[in-house]
């Protein structure tokens, strides 16, 4: 690999790592799902799940490991406008669930349909809190490259991967409150709606964190790609902002 | 290319090139192809006699049905024109040396390979997909069928043309080669521009449709369940929102690809290239969003609702007619060669004016409740999309041949392989309006009720016969372009656009090592200046 750039044009550029991720992208999704859900067969999922979330791990480190090289000096910068861009089409994703969900509102007979409970208002305020501080934890950390300060860049960058892993866990605990007392996607309506919403944004919220662990581990050895952490704090902006859309919307209206 | 540039099966693999990945992205959406392909043929094999024919279940009929429709749209023709066309000749139209992000490119066609894949799965599981490709609840959610293996399918080439469009529309904006100004960008570039902006709108709402189909059959939520207090509709509009600028997205490069081949075997300008751009291409692209709904007329609508698309509906054939002026325009007073890409570019017209035409009665609610779920509509639908968007596809390959491949093609198997399919495609398709007319319901695998309609049937299997000649013949021409054609010269057609000015094939960084620095005086069109190349 080392020897790959030694006049720009001399060669043809090659990376492994795209076709191993897709790879372990076909495990891990489709065919652990299929394997699970619709063939029900366990030894074929574990199967899947071996296959595809070490291929992913290993891609993404190698991913990031050129991407702070630099090697592929052609998209110099580039990536704080990507980012907007594939926002772009994530935001409308979650239009196409709340217009679902806005739409079966409207023509449902009443609202919330009869047999939901009350859900507690006290975990999601606390994890909106949580949300909005980790904003605030990027923005600083942001701040503490552009002095160089890497120290400071790396504990506040923890910090947002903290309270995001935080805010996961409160996501879990809720979840199994319900599920304990025996509420699930087909109990109702609402239920349909409460867990597709949250479930996907909860997904969001993975990808931030791994986008920022993709960041803080090149950062011990002192390098960072400063457009990749602004396109990943950009991108977190963006989970936190989706949360207050679901937050207000399913939670509180 | 220089001698010492090393070239083996790595350098294919792992490939991070945007010419390599869009061969790469051709050989896929050509497994499609003669994939789905061949279920076309299995399904007018069935249609050629009453009763059961070559299968009598009609589950598998459905199979072959999902198989054709969701592979030749998302495996075939979406790949070829914003995969393999977008990204083989942008970055060359634009002097760029490579797209904005390789390697996000490479993950873009291995996702989309990823795709192909699950395609092909639907041979291998015991309990294939039957939703055809629009997996309308609450069909796909009862069906015993894999709907997982449909779901996936789209979000996986989703993802895929996502990531695609981004790369590719940030590299027009940002690596565009110095005085390659706004107004000398090829048609082309306008109009992948202007495809990628509808699929970066439009897929995730497709996707969000998909998801929820796959939550209600697996994980229990209740969409889909009128039971429950779900609506079917909520599926077809999310679906139809997205599907129906898809065939923008198809249309658009396609589109463009002919106005280059027009362009430069007509040795003209573009005629009104201004009012094409922003006329045709950007008024597309603005209302391309709101017609969605002429796709449901026979669900069950507001009449108000059916009359507000039905305008909305003729008035997107404003900008489609001012490209279609454009195109007729360029031929006039051009010095036109007929080489096969030509012919195509040329067929394209006749074959796209059918479809066009026929679907301006389509748009009107009146008359589409009677014939919308007829083999009217499958006609129509081919015509418009199936058969130009391959005729672009097929017109632009031959014509990117040369220079992707460094080897001429056989211009006799060329044009043989294009008369065989016109000829085939007015056989087949041409047939199918009448059958259609005459009340012939889509998606029946038999037709007890018309034996009537019996004779027409075998014509139609005969047309597609022929069809699957043409493309036998096609795939022969590039195999044998590829084995024994001479070899080609940089600009063998002649063009004035950027792409032809450089090796056949380009090597890596495409300009061998030269900087692109566009004159004041040059633009991609100018035919017109004696002698001008760059």
């Amino acid at each position: 690999m080392e020897n790959r750039i030694t006049s720009h044009e001399a060669q043809w550029h090659t990376s492994v790592w795209p076709l191993v991720i897709s790879v372990g992208i076909l495990f891990l999704g489709p065919l652990a799902f299929s394997f699970h859900f619709v063939y029900k067969n366990p030894f074929l999922t574990t199967l899947a799940l071996g296959i595809g979330a070490p291929l992913i791990l290993l891609s993404i480190a190698g991913w990031a490991k050129e991407g702070v090289e630099d090697v592929h000096r052609y998209s110099e910068g580039h990536g704080i406008w990507a980012m907007p861009v594939f926002i772009l089409p994530e935001a409308l994703l979650f239009v196409g669930f709340f217009a679902a969900y806005w739409y079966l509102r409207f023509t449902a007979p009443a609202w919330p349909p009869p047999g939901t409970p009350e859900i507690p208002h006290v975990i999601p305020l606390i994890m909106t809190i949580i949300l909005i501080s980790s904003s605030i934890a990027i923005h600083i950390a942001e701040k503490r490259l552009e002095e160089d300060n890497y120290p400071g860049f790396i504990t506040w960058l923890a910090v947002t991967i903290a309270l995001g892993v935080l805010f996961l866990c409160l996501k879990g605990y809720e979840w199994s409150e319900l599920f304990h007392e025996g509420f699930s996607p087909s109990t109702n309506m609402f239920f349909t709606i409460f867990f597709s919403l949250t479930g996907f944004h909860g997904s969001h919220v993975l990808v931030g964190i791994g986008l920022f662990l993709c960041a803080l581990i090149p950062a011990f050895w002192g390098k960072a790609s400063k457009p990749f952490v602004t396109a990943s704090s950009i991108y977190w902006h963006f989970v936190d902002v989706i949360w207050l859309f679901v937050v207000s919307q399913v939670y509180f209206l | 290319m220089s001698a010492h540039v090393k070239s083996g099966f790595k350098e294919w693999i792992f490939t991070t090139d945007h010419k390599r990945i869009g061969i790469l992205y051709l050989v896929g959406s050509i497994t499609a192809f003669c994939l789905s392909g061949i279920m076309a043929v299995l399904i007018r094999l069935e249609l050629w006699s009453l009763g059961p024919t070559i299968t009598d279940d009609p589950t598998t009929y459905n199979v072959w049905l999902y198989m054709h429709g969701a592979v030749m749209i998302l495996g075939f023709q979406i790949p070829a024109l914003t995969g393999w066309f977008a990204n083989y000749l942008a970055p060359l139209q634009i002097g760029a040396k490579d797209v904005a992000f390789p390697r996000l490119n490479a993950f873009s066609l291995w996702l989309f390979w990823a795709g192909v894949v699950l395609a092909l799965l639907t041979f291998v599981v015991p309990d294939p997909p039957d939703v055809m490709w629009t997996g309308y609840p609450p069909y796909s959610v009862v069906t015993s069928g894999n709907t997982a293996l449909y779901s996936f399918t789209v979000l996986v080439m989703g993802f895929s043309s996502i990531a695609g469009g981004i790369n590719l529309i940030a590299t027009i904006i940002f690596m565009r080669a110095p005085g390659m100004a706004w107004g000398k960008l090829n048609m082309f570039i306008w109009t992948v521009l202007a495809a990628f902006t509808i699929q970066l709108i439009f897929v995730p709402v497709l996707g969000s449709a998909v998801t929820m189909v796959l939550f209600d059959k697996y994980l229990g939520a209740t969409f889909f369940n009128p039971g429950m207090g779900g609506d079917v509709l909520i599926y077809q509009n999310l679906f139809w929102f997205y599907s129906h600028p898809a065939v923008y997205v198809i249309l658009l490069p396609g589109i463009g690809m002919i106005f280059e081949i027009v362009a430069t075997f007509s040795r003209n300008r573009i005629f009104n290239f201004k009012v094409a751009v922003y006329g045709g291409v950007g008024v597309l692209v603005l209302i391309t969003g709101e017609v969605w709904v002429h796709h449901l007329y026979t669900s069950g609508l507001a009449d108000w609702l059916r009359v507000f698309q039905m305008v909305t509906t003729l008035m997107i054939s404003v900008p489609v007619g001012i490209l279609m002026i454009s195109l007729v325009g360029t031929l006039r007073g051009g010095a036109i060669d007929y080489k096969t890409p030509m012919l195509y570019g040329v067929g394209f017209i006749f074959v796209f004016l059918v479809g066009g035409l026929t679907g301006i009665p389509l748009a009107m609610a009146s008359l589409d409740l009677a014939v919308h779920d007829t083999h009217f509509v499958v006609a129509h639908f081919h015509f418009v999309m199936a058969v130009s968007m391959t005729f672009a596809i097929m017109g632009g390959t031959y014509y990117l041949f040369p220079k992707m491949s460094g080897r001429m093609y056989s211009e006799t198997l060329g044009r043989t392989g294009f008369w065989l399919f016109l000829i085939g495609v007015f056989v087949t398709f041409g047939t199918m309006f009448f059958v259609g007319l005459d009340g012939m319901p889509r998606r029946y695998y038999d037709y007890q009720m018309f034996p009537q309609l019996e004779n027409l049937h075998k014509v139609q299997t005969i047309g597609t016969m022929i069809i699957g000649l043409a493309v036998i013949t096609i795939l022969i021409s590039w195999i044998h372009g590829l084995v024994a054609g001479e070899k080609a010269p940089s600009n063998p057609w002649g063009s004035r656009s950027l792409e032809w000015d450089t090796t056949s094939p380009p090597g890596p960084g495409n300009f061998g090592g030269r900087s692109i620095v566009v004159p004041d005086d040059w633009d991609p069109y100018c035919y017109d200046k004696p002698g001008r190349t760059l």
